[in-house]
């Protein structure tokens, strides 16, 4: 479906747009001298392909460049059990290439792949590894041998040398609970390679360099949380809220199910769920709205449609009694207390995300002032609500130790602060603050091209329109004491609260 | 073209160069027959003329450089202080770290750090003061309607801080257990190792330790007195960018500047560092699955020697830093699945040493296999130089992509500032571009033949974080082996490896060389 209405709109947006732009050839090209609209108002053209794959264009023309923003909604959540990292591998090997792109022989290639699956199949139908680890290891091995005859056809790396070789900055691509975004910068004269380079992947990715993709995405794993205190923490604490919820699971994958993975898995859950009608494009920078819906049409259109993950219906039962876990680890204490709270379309959240700025959003905020500056017992402390946003998530707050104090004294300082705004709503002055910064913050976004991109296609792709996340904060303006002080009563009780500790082994207190 | 630098309201260098740039087709075939094919792909001519800041020179002698930008109300101020911690004496490098965080969390002369805070809050202003070894800056942008408001508070951050002593006392509490917290991640304590390492007893190999963080040596006293060497008006630059023109700006500058005291004495060049490390490996012992890996040596490419100078960024870039298709990246992660990520640095100071270094991570069965990866992948910089195809496409990527460079005005006026407080030409980047252009296969064969030769490979320092009984084996065989206890040396003081380190063993090594080396990662503070 077109949705002409907008195209219409934009014209008249954009036409006043150019209107106001001063060029002065002669003081050399100035900024815009017209005012960006801000928040919901800004003029995103929103177009939509036959095959549901949707595209927000907001044209800006500060330098001549452009950011692209491109999200499947299919992240952790959509793993089950076993398969953990499955999102995340995926994500990676959608840098490896097509079949006509990184290949010299794409046919020989293929071949090879069906060999190494079958070997896979059989490491797979092995039911205990343990006992069966030299067979295991020969099979590996005979797979890792096939790769190799496999590389011969490889032109490595191909994908990102092309855009890179064209300028282009920042390409990359992340994978959270819901969702998984690939992202670059290009000079503007070169979008066109974009919209053939990023459908190309999408049409015909192929693969290759599995097994060692695999072993790369293990050492990932090892550096962001085997051996990264902070990393082991988060996991733990996810792990422990959530009993059921796959927000429990870790976006990376547990190392034993990234080893499991094999290339057909991978293969086979991207043919069926990273469709067109599961994904959102967002383009912001200097490019003619018109001339990239031509191109969405030319390069994108003839996507088939497909399936969308099954939606993830299991919920959270509610908590009922505290639960605490602590990570032995060679390193100082930090700590991480969570409290679960209703998902990012829940009317409480606007009262919530106050009273984070209210606790942890500056040097006047409560948890900084108690913590840091007047008991000393902390050198940092932060606030945050996730690991998502869809589903029934977390509001924790996490904070480094001041030596020699301990975790529980954090513990303590903190819940007394809560304490306090449970009986006494905050100030008006302190609200007044986070409403200013808030005001502010909303001008800053527009700052950045790739701010503004991942902001329209998270919006869009997670809440079906891109204005949500704009609207959202502007309702954070609307909070007023009582709003905080209310949700601080209903959600920050000490049954509904998970907290997890990292310590050394000789500071694991005795329960 | 160089700007001449001119007084008051005087433009300079009004226009650039129209940067050109040239469709590059590659092969490959689009499948559909009404799309075309990538070798057909033709890409306009990006004419785009870089805005440039426009250079102002204050009553007090003060350069400015300024960018108007209406596009939102916003409007933001930078200082650029020539100056910073690198020209202290070691006995006061607690106070020279000291100065730029507590510039804005000690309070000024009027007010106190609550007030401040409260004030800077309520103005939604964002603030930043940091100093980077030869450099301290500070900047703040504010919404235009607050101009007034918060640009005094934030002159009088600079001009007249208080250095509270709560708030030294909660810097220096925040800095102790920093110390304390080095060792807990392996790629900063491998860092941190490793600069102390090679450059020892010297600025830039300096790391604050507690030695540094004693009570006596952070008094508000001490504290003004490190503020006003550097934090004076003869080593100041500024900049202006937003929403706010010139006529609005100028006066309030002046005011700004008002009693800005001058500099007492002209800084002294730090002496050039006195290297310490011998060849070989340094290990320290870490109980984790996965080793941190750093190699390196000097380097004695120098900026002002631009031919050597724009081969090392070419030739680096094919080497090690340019993300996936770099050579080292393409061995030992797309081909070899060691490591996620592996990447080299080749730093080309004016007067001292540079380094050359490659830093990775991979599990502890694969590090001394790693290691002699990686140190193939350098060998064959010198034996299979890059070819043609190899330096166009890293001269392609940087010319390509220069419009990044003009993204936003406060990118154009900060470069700017840094040029001009470094001695460099105005028009650096410029020089830059045209540099990187002409550099040739044959040069940068010329260049790792020079300094980096394939003999030479046993000639680095390798410094492992990690667990060495899960080695896989060969360690022995790139040099002599030292241990290092990873809870000592953070004190600061000045210490010879030689004599904390011991020869495992186990480990039997061969001593290959008496040269010294020196090295360095840069640190910046920043303080919001």
């Amino acid at each position: 479906m077109v949705l002409d209405y907008y195209w219409t709109l934009f014209i008249r947006c954009f036409t006043a747009f150019l209107l106001i732009v001063v060029i002065n050839m002669g003081e050399g090209l100035q900024y815009c001298h017209a005012q960006l609209a801000t928040g919901s108002d800004i003029p995103v053209v929103e177009h939509e392909l036959s095959n549901g794959m949707r595209f927000f264009v907001l044209p800006r023309i500060e330098s001549p460049t452009v950011s692209f923003v491109v999200q499947y909604q299919i992240g952790s959540v959509n793993e089950v059990p076993g398969k953990t990292g499955l999102a995340h591998l995926l994500e990676h090997l959608l840098f490896k290439g097509t079949s006509t792109l990184g290949t010299r022989n794409a046919e020989a290639e293929l071949a090879i792949f069906a060999r190494m699956d079958a070997i896979q199949d059989s490491i797979q139908m092995i039911e205990d590894k343990k006992s069966n680890a030299a067979k295991v290891r020969s099979l590996q091995e005979r797979i890792e041998m096939l790769e190799d005859d496999a590389r011969a056809y490889v032109l490595p790396n191909e994908f990102e040398r092309i855009l890179s070789n064209n300028g282009a900055r920042g390409l990359n691509a992340s994978t959270n609970t819901e969702s998984t975004t690939y992202f670059v910068e290009m000079p503007s004269n070169r979008a066109e390679l974009w919209f053939m380079m990023e459908s190309e992947r999408m049409r015909d990715p192929v693969f290759r360099e599995f097994y060692t993709e695999r072993n790369v995405v293990a050492e990932e794993r090892r550096l962001r949380v085997d051996t990264n205190p902070g990393g082991l923490l988060y996991e733990a604490h996810m792990k422990k809220s959530f009993d059921v919820h796959p927000y429990g699971q870790p976006v990376v994958g547990l190392m034993s199910d990234i080893q499991e993975l094999g290339r057909r898995d991978v293969q086979d859950y991207y043919y069926r769920y990273y469709s067109p009608n599961n994904t959102v494009v967002a383009i912001v920078g200097d490019v003619d709205p018109f001339q990239m819906k031509e191109w969405a049409e030319l390069y994108f259109g003839d996507l088939e449609a497909g399936d969308l993950p099954p939606p993830v219906t299991v919920l959270e039962p509610e908590q009922t009694n505290e639960k605490r876990v602590e990570v032995v680890f060679d390193a100082e204490p930090q700590i991480r207390i969570g409290w679960h709270v209703p998902e990012e379309q829940n009317s409480d959240v606007a009262a919530l995300s106050v009273l984070s700025s209210l606790l942890t959003g500056g040097r006047t905020s409560r948890l900084y002032q108690r913590l840091v500056v007047k008991d000393r017992i902390a050198t940092l402390v932060t606030s945050v609500m996730g690991p998502g946003s869809k589903f029934p998530r977390l509001f924790t707050v996490e904070a480094i130790t001041l030596s020699p104090h301990s975790t529980s004294e954090i513990e303590e300082a903190v819940y007394a602060e809560l304490d306090s705004l449970r009986h006494n709503p905050p100030s008006e002055s302190e609200l007044q603050r986070i409403r200013n910064r808030l005001e502010a913050g909303q001008i800053r976004g527009l700052t950045s091209n790739l701010g503004l991109a991942f902001n329209l296609a998270g919006s869009a792709s997670i809440h079906g329109d891109w204005r949500t996340t704009f609207r959202f904060i502007e309702s954070l303006s609307e909070v007023q004491p009582e709003d905080v002080r209310r949700v601080v009563e209903n959600y920050f009780t000490p049954e509904n609260r998970t907290v997890a500790s990292l310590l050394r082994t000789n500071e694991v207190p005795v329960r | 073209m160089i700007p001449h630098i001119c007084h008051n309201s005087c433009r300079i260098a009004a226009i650039s160069a129209i940067f050109m740039i040239i469709s590059s087709p590659q092969e490959i075939m689009a499948q559909n027959p009404e799309r075309p094919k990538i070798e057909d792909l033709k890409f306009a001519e990006l004419e785009f003329i870089p805005p440039e800041a426009i250079r102002y020179e204050l009553k007090s002698g003060v350069d400015v450089f300024f960018l108007e930008d209406h596009s939102l109300p916003l409007v933001s101020i930078y200082a650029r202080f020539k100056g910073g911690s690198r020209h202290f004496p070691r006995n006061e490098l607690g106070a020279a770290s000291a100065v730029p965080i507590l510039l804005r969390s000690g309070g000024t002369a009027d007010l106190s750090p609550d007030s401040v805070n409260k004030l800077l809050e309520f103005y939604a202003a964002e603030t930043s003061f940091g100093g980077g070894g030869g450099t301290s800056f500070g900047s703040v942008n504010m919404l235009k309607r607050h101009l007034d408001d918060v640009l005094e508070i934030w002159g009088n951050l600079l001009k007249s801080p208080d250095f509270d002593s709560t708030s030294i006392e909660v810097w220096r509490g925040q800095e102790l257990e920093d110390v304390r917290r080095k060792q807990d991640t392996p790629g900063r304590l491998a860092i941190s190792k490793f600069n102390h390492l090679l450059f020892g007893d010297h600025p830039v190999g300096w790391e604050l330790g507690e030695d540094d963080l004693e009570k006596s040596d952070l008094t508000k006293k001490i504290l003004g007195k490190a503020h006003k060497k550097i934090y004076c008006i003869d080593n100041l630059i500024l900049g202006v960018t937003g929403d706010v023109t010139w006529d609005e700006i100028e006066p309030r500058l002046e005011r700004m500047l008002l009693g800005w005291p001058e500099c007492n004495d002209p800084l002294k060049k730090p002496p050039p560092p006195s290297t310490v490390a011998d060849y070989g490996v340094y290990i320290v012992p870490r109980d984790i699955e996965q080793s941190t890996i750093i190699l390196g040596r000097t380097s004695e490419i120098k900026l002002d020697n631009h031919s050597d100078y724009f081969s090392s960024r070419i030739g680096n870039s094919v080497l090690g830093s340019s993300g996936l298709t770099s050579r080292l990246m393409t061995r030992i992660r797309t081909e070899e699945g060691l490591a996620y990520s592996v990447a080299s640095v080749w730093t080309a100071p004016r007067s001292s040493q540079g380094i050359f270094g490659i830093m990775t991570q991979t599990k502890s069965k694969s590090t001394v296999s790693t290691i002699l990866a990686i140190l193939e992948v350098l060998q064959n910089m010198s034996i299979n130089p890059p070819d043609k195809n190899e330096v166009k496409n890293a001269i392609d990527r940087i010319v390509n992509g220069f419009v990044f460079n003009f993204q936003n005005p406060g990118q154009i006026v900060s470069r700017q500032m840094l040029y001009i407080s470094q001695g460099l030409p105005l028009d650096w980047l410029t020089l830059y571009l045209d540099g990187i252009q002409d550099v040739t296969t044959e040069g940068i064969e010329d260049l790792f033949l020079k300094y980096l030769p394939a003999h030479e490979m046993d000639k680095m320092v390798i410094l492992i974080v990690g667990n060495p009984d899960e080695f896989d084996p060969g360690l022995s065989e790139l040099g002599t082996i030292r241990i290092i206890d990873p809870e000592e040396n953070f004190s600061g003081k000045s210490y010879n490896p030689g004599e904390l380190s011991k020869v495992d063993a186990n480990m039997d090594g061969n001593d290959t060389t008496s040269k010294k080396l020196p090295m360095h990662i840069s640190k910046t503070r920043i303080s919001h």
